[in-house]
């Protein structure tokens, strides 16, 4: 089974060397004399007003969460729809009460207004 | 050939994998670990994919990648993390951190018997071996009543997720149709009695 990843694998490594490359080309070739003013974080002229690691709004973090309830749901998906003509009907009253369940979930998160951004 | 291959990917993996979650809780900055706990899930899938679990592979860059790092960026970057105060009480806590994570050792040493460590790979399938229908035809007949409970539990992530985070409408400009249509002419409109001037 292996043997048809091994092209994920030679795809994955010319992958990561197009990444690695330049940057150990630009590290070895390039001319490197730092110094504090240009190790320095960069605003506008400026010196830094503050820490760039703001705390910001508690709704990204509602989506994100949302988000991966129903990624996982499609994750379920995959391995049905591949073995539906073997399950047959069962297999298929199966998701189907399991998507009726979600379903219930998203009709609460749409009228309870989660969904919405202002 | 194809065994030398498959234990240089092993091994390169299981190496990379150590060292990125050496990196994960050693390095100073919390977004850092989380990218380096990015790497350790792509060496952990590739070691999943070399035991040709090639759906739980493919589901953990997808799940665990794609959405749950989000999450946890989302979260590092939320949280306002102050790392003077975390390392202030290092000492005070370090018994008990030890023990917990000796406890934590104990339990996985107990769990994962001795005879599941040996050098030996499993058993190499051919090239028309699916693991996702042996995974479907597995989970849809057999594990049928933990798939349905497992829809239940994502129930209960929406609706706690919601209830956590939701703060419900502030200021949005949206209409309201039924109480447009509902609205009584004394509500927008107020009639006031003036009374009448005398003409000097």
């Amino acid at each position: 089974m292996l043997e048809n990843y091994f092209s994920v694998l030679i795809f994955i490594l010319i992958g990561v060397a197009m990444g690695v490359a330049p940057l150990v080309l630009g590290r070895l070739v390039a001319p490197h004399r730092p110094d504090k003013e240009k190790n320095s974080p960069y605003e506008c002229g400026f010196d830094a007003f503050e820490d760039a690691r703001l705390p910001f709004d508690v709704r990204f973090y509602l989506v994100a969460l949302l988000f991966i309830i129903f990624d996982l749901e499609t994750a379920f998906f995959f391995p049905w729809a591949v073995v539906l003509d073997k399950i047959g009907w069962f297999g298929f009253g199966a998701m189907m009460i399991f998507l009726g369940l979600l379903v219930i979930g998203f009709i609460y998160e749409w009228k309870k207004g989660a969904l919405e951004w202002e | 050939m194809y065994n030398w291959l498959t234990d240089c990917v092993f091994y390169v993996a299981a190496a990379l994998l150590v060292v990125s979650s050496l990196l994960v809780i050693t390095s100073r900055n919390p977004v850092r670990s989380v990218l380096f706990l990015v790497l350790c899930f792509f060496c952990s899938s590739i070691l999943w994919m070399l035991l040709e679990a090639e759906f739980l592979a493919l589901v953990l860059i997808f799940v665990y990648v794609g959405a749950v790092m989000t999450l946890f960026l989302f979260v590092v970057m939320m949280l306002h993390i102050d790392l003077e105060k975390l390392k202030t009480n290092f000492v005070r806590y370090l018994p008990i951190g030890a023990l917990i994570v000796l406890g934590m050792i104990g339990l996985m040493g107990y769990i994962i018997a001795p005879e599941h460590f040996s050098l030996l790979a499993p058993a190499h399938h051919g090239a028309d071996y699916s693991n996702i229908k042996e995974l479907g035809t597995a989970l849809y007949t057999h594990y049928v009543y933990p798939f349905e409970l497992a829809a239940v539990i994502l129930i209960v992530a929406i609706i706690s997720a919601i209830s956590l985070a939701h703060r419900g409408p502030r200021g949005r400009k949206s209409q309201d149709v039924p109480s447009q249509l509902n609205i009584q002419r004394n509500d927008r409109v107020r009639l006031v009695d003036v009374p009448a001037e005398k003409k000097e």
